[in-house]
């Protein structure tokens, strides 16, 4: 049973992950019906502004600051620059495409994808950065239940991703701009002629989405200690695929399409094979397509933003 | 320290005492020919011009292992030029590991008639996709890490290898195992590329035959989570056989057996040979190539390649052999008074036959481009992050 456990833990943790990234994709989809398949790589940039935090305050094993204040930096810190990287994008290279033909964006973001991923290479070199999380976060400060392990950095990650998640819908459901982007989402040129300033509401979308996969690259560098350029392709591959599997345009689709891929990964390869981990889960998922091709919650629950 | 050096003036030497023996072994014309073959040599070899190709992943997944390759080569070229006084220029050709990449790469090389030969490519999928047009173009090619046992039976006439192959690391990386880890059972994990499948399939029967129970699982090189595949090591599997390509995967996945309370010996090849990025105490890395910065003939070149390129592993010092061989071919012909072509270029690395390397051994090549006695290097990383050689 505890074997159970451990790899319920494993798969949720890694599912939060997936579920942050998921997020970004789902909003931008849900006001631009674009697929920002550059969503991935801003996951790879926070990881390397985290990196870069760490090391600008001495490395990771000669944190010159506490380290609360160093996770708090390299969180915001993450999360404006992606943030703002994610503005940009949207500013420079969709904003001009927004009334062309779909493929157009979308073979931008292609573009965009390979743009930063070979920026990253040239910029910070092929080798493996590596937080090194062990050295100023010790592995054995966490809960043991049994021989149910759960260490400090997964316990952050578990309740950051929660906060961040039902922040994210309280922002949605409650606040002005919440409002406003789900007007935008429902019929951009009504919300325009409401008075609504469409751009603003789009580029603080992108924001948003781009924040979260910034702190989600952060979280990934922290639980799996490397960081090079192209962490974000598998990483947006598999936050696309929970968007679609939740239902993209829905943000409870979006949480709850990452922690199924999550759990499902970790509970195929514990109590079947590694061997055939993407061959179940994207085999279930197919299924799951087949059988509600809107995603989960996507007509249960379809929430537009 | 001064290996390299006076291995270039022996090279050196004996290519003027080759020209010399042809001179003298030629027609009426020889008087001229040999005085200008032996006696303005410098003046030869300052004329000899040629391109040497480079096939490695300087992208993609593996490029930190590309990137190394890169920077042994670049270093090779360079010393190689300054000992020689050729001017050889290295043409760089990103593979990313992928077969199609490297076939077009190939393809671009072979319609460049300044390049004479090529180092690379790393992976043995690339060499079994290039093989057969580097053959029709008569372009030699010497990989520093293509390892599988299929590439040497004789299909591919111009390729060479300056490391040994599965063959001999599969089965000594088991036996190893088997006799001095002594495990009741184990997990293996591949990493669903060509090289790893084919080091798990060398190993395998002997586990069996030893009444191992095996534990085989794959994971694809892309994946950094492994917290779920190290729960499912059990008590009784004490030693977890990696045969991965990258070091920073097996850190995390030490990384996480730590965390999950695992005390399993992990056993990695190759790619793991990184002393900056795998340092779990207590593992052992078995690699083509050796610790260069342990051989105290190879101080200098290692020296060189830190200050310049910073901390390196393995891949690097069996691609620098390689060019280094192409180097050595090249200068050797024009030191003969010839111009270097693709055919007398692949004619002279046939003929290869350094006593030293910076492998610390010999390097010469049987009739289908197998290194002769070629050899791997098994390591123990001690608690303090250091690679200790294990003597054979």
């Amino acid at each position: 049973m505890s074997f159970f456990f451990q790899e319920l833990v494993n798969g949720i943790t890694t599912g939060a992950l997936y579920s942050l990234v998921a997020l970004g994709f789902s909003m931008v989809y849900g006001v631009l019906k674009l697929l920002n398949f550059a969503h991935g790589d801003l996951y790879m940039v926070g990881a390397y502004v985290g990196f870069f935090v760490i090391q600008f305050f001495g490395g990771a094993a000669h944190v010159r600051i506490p380290v609360p204040l160093l996770l708090a930096i390299m969180f915001l810190l993450a999360a404006g620059l992606v943030g703002g990287l994610g503005v940009a994008m949207e500013r420079f290279a969709y904003r001009p495409l927004r009334d062309a033909p779909r493929i157009a964006p979308l073979i931008t973001a292609i573009g965009i994808s390979f743009f930063l991923e070979s920026s990253a290479l040239l910029l910070f070199g092929a080798q493996f950065r590596v937080y090194n999380t062990a050295e100023f976060i010790s592995l054995s400060s966490g809960i043991q239940i049994g021989s149910v392990t759960i260490d400090s950095v997964q316990i952050m990650v578990l309740v950051l991703g929660l906060v961040l998640m039902t922040g994210l819908q309280l922002l949605v459901k409650r606040t002005r701009l919440g409002r406003q982007m789900r007007a935008v989402a429902a019929d951009r040129e009504a919300a325009e002629m409401l008075g609504i300033n469409v751009n603003f509401v789009i580029a603080s979308t992108f924001f948003l989405g781009s924040a979260l996969a910034g702190i989600a690259g952060v979280m990934g560098g922290l639980l799996f200690n490397q960081v090079t350029a192209t962490i974000g392709f598998i990483a947006g591959l598999k936050a696309f695929t929970a968007a679609v599997v939740g239902g993209i345009g829905s943000i409870p689709g979006a949480m709850l399409g990452g922690l199924v891929i999550g759990v499902a990964e970790s509970f195929v390869t514990g109590y079947i094979s590694s061997t055939y981990t993407n061959l179940i889960v994207f085999g279930l998922l197919i299924v799951v397509m087949l059988v509600r091709p809107s995603g989960l919650l996507g007509q249960v629950q379809l929430q537009k933003v | 320290m001064e290996a390299y050096p006076v291995k270039g003036r022996l090279v050196l030497a004996a290519a003027a005492v080759g020209a010399l023996a042809v001179a003298g072994c030629s027609s009426s014309s020889s008087s001229s020919t040999s005085s200008s073959a032996s006696g303005s040599a410098s003046a030869a070899t300052k004329s000899c011009v040629a391109s040497v190709g480079f096939e490695g992943p300087i992208t993609g997944p593996v490029a930190s292992l590309g990137a190394e390759q890169l920077h042994f080569a670049e270093l090779a070229v360079s010393m190689d030029n300054a000992a020689n006084h050729t001017q050889i220029t290295l043409v760089q050709g990103d593979t990313q590991l992928q077969p199609a990449q490297a076939t077009t790469v190939t393809q671009q090389f072979i319609s460049n008639s300044a390049i004479l030969a090529v180092v690379g490519p790393a992976g043995s999928q690339e060499v079994e996709a290039v093989g057969g047009p580097m053959g029709r173009a008569g372009m030699a090619f010497i990989s520093g890490s293509a390892t599988a046992v299929a590439l040497t039976t004789g299909s591919y006439p111009t390729f060479f290898r300056v490391v040994s192959k599965d063959s001999v690391q599969g089965p000594q990386d088991a036996n190893y195992i088997v006799n001095n880890l002594h495990p009741k059972a184990l997990m293996i994990v591949d990493d669903q590329e060509a090289y790893s499948t084919g080091l798990v399939s060398a190993m395998l029967p002997i586990f069996q035959a030893a009444g191992i129970k095996v534990d085989h699982e794959s994971v694809s090189q892309k994946v950094t989570d492994f917290s779920s595949l190290v729960a499912k090591i059990t008590p009784d599997e004490s030693v977890v056989v990696l045969p991965w390509q990258i070091a920073a995967n097996a850190q995390q996945f030490g990384r996480d057996m730590a965390q999950e309370h695992k005390t399993a010996v992990i056993f990695g090849t190759d790619g793991l040979f990184s002393p900056g990025t795998f340092t779990i105490s207590g593992s052992y890395v078995s690699s083509f190539g050796p610790d260069i910065t342990a051989i105290p003939a190879d101080a200098s070149i290692a020296q060189a390649a830190q200050a310049k390129y910073g901390s390196f592993g393995t891949f690097g010092p069996p691609v620098f052999a390689a060019t280094h061989v192409i180097d050595e071919a090249i200068a050797s012909v024009c030191k003969a008074g010839q111009t270097p072509s693709r055919a007398n270029v692949l004619a002279a690395i046939k003929q290869t036959n350094e006593s030293t390397s910076i492998l610390g051994q010999p390097i010469s090549f049987d009739s289908h481009g197998d290194l002769n006695g070629g050899k791997f290097f098994l390591f123990k990383i001690s608690s303090a992050g250091k690679y200790q050689l294990i003597p054979s």
